[in-house]
C-alpha cells in the first residue's frame, strides 16, 4: 500500500519511459522488433504523460531523452529533440481546444500524434542530416502502433484508475 | 499580510518555470546548431551518453539480452549436428585451398623481393569488443570499449576476420562508435577484384545487401565478382574485401558482404600506413 502510495501515475509512467528507453536503444539480434516495439511504446508513453499528466517538468524529461535518443540513434542531436519540444509547445497551444473534445476524439487525436511524431522524426533527420527515409521502417512503426496502441491505452488507464 | 507573500510565491514560481521553458528552448536549438562541431559540450554530452547512459540502458535490458541470447544459444545447438556436418565438408575444401595458398605465398614471397614491394599497408591500432549496438532504428551503429586513450580515431576502418565492417565516427576517452556498412548513409568506393570496375556502395537498408549508388562508366561486374575497397576516397585502406557481387540489374547491382554483422564480437580498427 505504502508503495502504491508513492508510485503515483507520474513515477510509474516515467518508469515506463526509463525501461522502454533503455530497451529500445540496445538492438537484439534475435528480436529485431522489439526495439521498435519499444521505441513505439516509449512514444505512447510520453504523448500520454503530456495529454493527461502535463507539468511544466516535462520539457525537462522531453530534453533529456531527446538528446539521448539523437546521440545513441543518430549520433547527432536534432530530430527527437525538436520533436519532442514542438510537441509539449503545440499541445500547450491547443490545451484548450482538446479539452472540449470526447474521450474518443481524443483517442483518435491520440494515435494521430503518434504516427505524426514517429513520421516527423524521420523528415527531420532526413531534412538535418540527411539519414536516408526509411520507409521500411516507417510500415513497421505504423504496423506496431496499430497493434500496440489499444493495449497501452487499456494499461495507461487501468494504472491512471 | 499573509497574501501579499502567497502571491510573491506564485509569482516566483512562475518565472521559474517561464524561465526554465525558454532556457530549455533556447538550448536545445544552440545544441541543434552546434551538433555536427566537436565544442565541448557536444563532447561532453556524448561522453557521458556512451560511458553513463548506455552501461544503465544495459542494465535496465538485461533481462531482454539475456532471454535472446538464451533463444540464440538455443537456436545455436539445435543446428549443432547440421553445421558440425557442413563443417567438415568445408575443412576438407580448405586444405586443398591451403595447400594452394602455401604455394601462391611462397610464389608472392619471391615475387616481392624481386620487385622490391613493401608487405602490408594495414597499421593495426587496436582490437577492441562489442559493447552495444543500436542498429534497428535509424542509423546502425555499433560501440566498441576502445576510444581515444587507445589511439583510435574518427575515419579509421573497422575490421574483423571476414572483411571490412565499418567505419568510427565518433570516439571518447574510453569508448568509440562505428557506423556498419549495411547503414545507408555510408559510401564506400570499391573496385571488383577480376575486372577493377570502381563504383560507390552504400546500405541497402534492409541490413543485408550492399547497392551500387554509382559505378564507373556504368560498366557492371559480374554475378559472383568479388568485391574489395578501392582506396580512392582515401577513407579506408585498398584491398580491404568488402563482399560478394549477388545480384547484378541493368543500372546497379547488389553485393553480399562477406562480415556476418549479426554475429560480431570483436573489431579491430586499422589504418593505412
Amino acid at each position: 500500500m505504502e508503495l502504491s502510495k508513492f508510485l503515483n501515475i507520474s513515477i510509474k509512467l516515467n518508469i515506463i519511459l526509463i525501461i522502454s528507453f533503455s530497451i529500445s536503444v540496445n538492438s537484439f539480434i534475435i528480436f529485431p522488433n522489439v526495439n521498435n516495439t519499444f521505441y513505439v511504446l516509449f512514444h505512447l508513453t510520453f504523448i500520454y504523460l503530456i495529454f493527461y499528466h502535463y507539468h511544466y517538468y516535462v520539457y525537462v524529461v522531453a530534453w533529456i531523452y531527446g538528446i539521448l535518443f539523437d546521440i545513441l540513434l543518430l549520433n547527432y542531436i536534432g530530430a527527437h529533440l525538436i520533436t519532442f519540444l514542438s510537441l509539449l509547445i503545440f499541445f500547450v497551444l491547443l490545451k484548450k481546444y482538446l479539452i472540449m473534445l470526447s474521450s474518443y476524439q481524443i483517442i483518435f487525436i491520440y494515435f494521430i500524434t503518434l504516427i505524426v511524431l514517429l513520421l516527423f522524426e524521420q523528415f527531420l533527420a532526413n531534412f538535418i542530416y540527411d539519414y536516408k527515409f526509411n520507409l521500411f521502417l516507417i510500415l513497421n512503426f505504423f504496423l506496431i502502433s496499430l497493434i500496440i496502441f489499444i493495449p497501452t491505452i487499456f494499461l495507461f488507464n487501468k494504472l491512471d484508475k | 499580510m499573509a497574501p501579499k507573500f502567497q502571491i510573491k510565491v506564485f509569482q516566483l514560481s512562475r518565472f521559474l518555470k517561464n524561465f526554465t521553458i525558454i532556457s530549455v528552448i533556447t538550448i536545445s536549438f544552440l545544441l541543434v546548431f552546434f551538433s555536427k562541431t566537436d565544442y565541448y559540450v557536444i563532447y561532453g554530452i556524448k561522453s557521458v551518453s556512451s560511458s553513463v547512459v548506455v552501461p544503465v540502458t544495459r542494465f535496465i535490458s538485461a533481462p531482454i539480452n539475456a532471454f535472446s541470447n538464451f533463444v540464440n544459444e538455443y537456436n545455436q545447438f539445435k543446428s549443432l549436428k547440421f553445421e558440425n556436418k557442413i563443417l567438415q565438408e568445408e575443412i576438407i575444401r580448405l586444405k586443398k585451398w591451403q595447400t594452394l595458398a602455401i604455394q601462391n605465398s611462397r610464389e608472392n614471397r619471391v615475387l616481392k623481393k624481386l620487385l622490391n614491394a613493401t608487405d602490408n599497408n594495414l597499421i593495426l591500432v587496436k582490437t577492441a569488443s562489442l559493447i552495444n549496438r543500436n542498429d534497428t532504428i535509424y542509423s546502425k551503429l555499433i560501440n566498441l570499449n576502445a576510444g581515444y586513450e587507445d589511439k583510435i580515431k574518427k575515419n579509421m576502418s573497422a575490421i574483423n576476420e571476414r572483411g571490412l565492417v565499418g567505419k568510427v565516427i565518433d570516439t571518447t576517452a574510453k569508448n568509440s562508435r562505428v557506423i556498419l556498412l549495411t547503414d545507408p548513409n555510408l559510401s564506400i568506393s570499391v573496385k571488383s577484384i577480376s575486372d577493377g570496375i570502381f563504383s560507390l556502395l552504400t546500405g541497402n537498408g534492409d541490413g543485408k545487401y550492399l547497392v551500387s549508388s554509382f559505378v564507373k562508366e556504368n560498366k557492371m561486374p559480374r554475378l559472383g565478382d568479388i568485391v574489395v575497397t578501392s582506396g580512392t576516397a582515401q577513407i579506408f585502406p585498398v584491398d580491404l574485401l568488402v563482399g560478394k557481387v549477388a545480384k547484378v540489374e541493368k543500372n546497379r547491382f547488389f553485393v553480399l558482404p562477406f562480415v556476418d554483422f549479426e554475429n560480431i564480437d570483436y573489431l579491430q580498427i586499422v589504418t593505412s600506413k
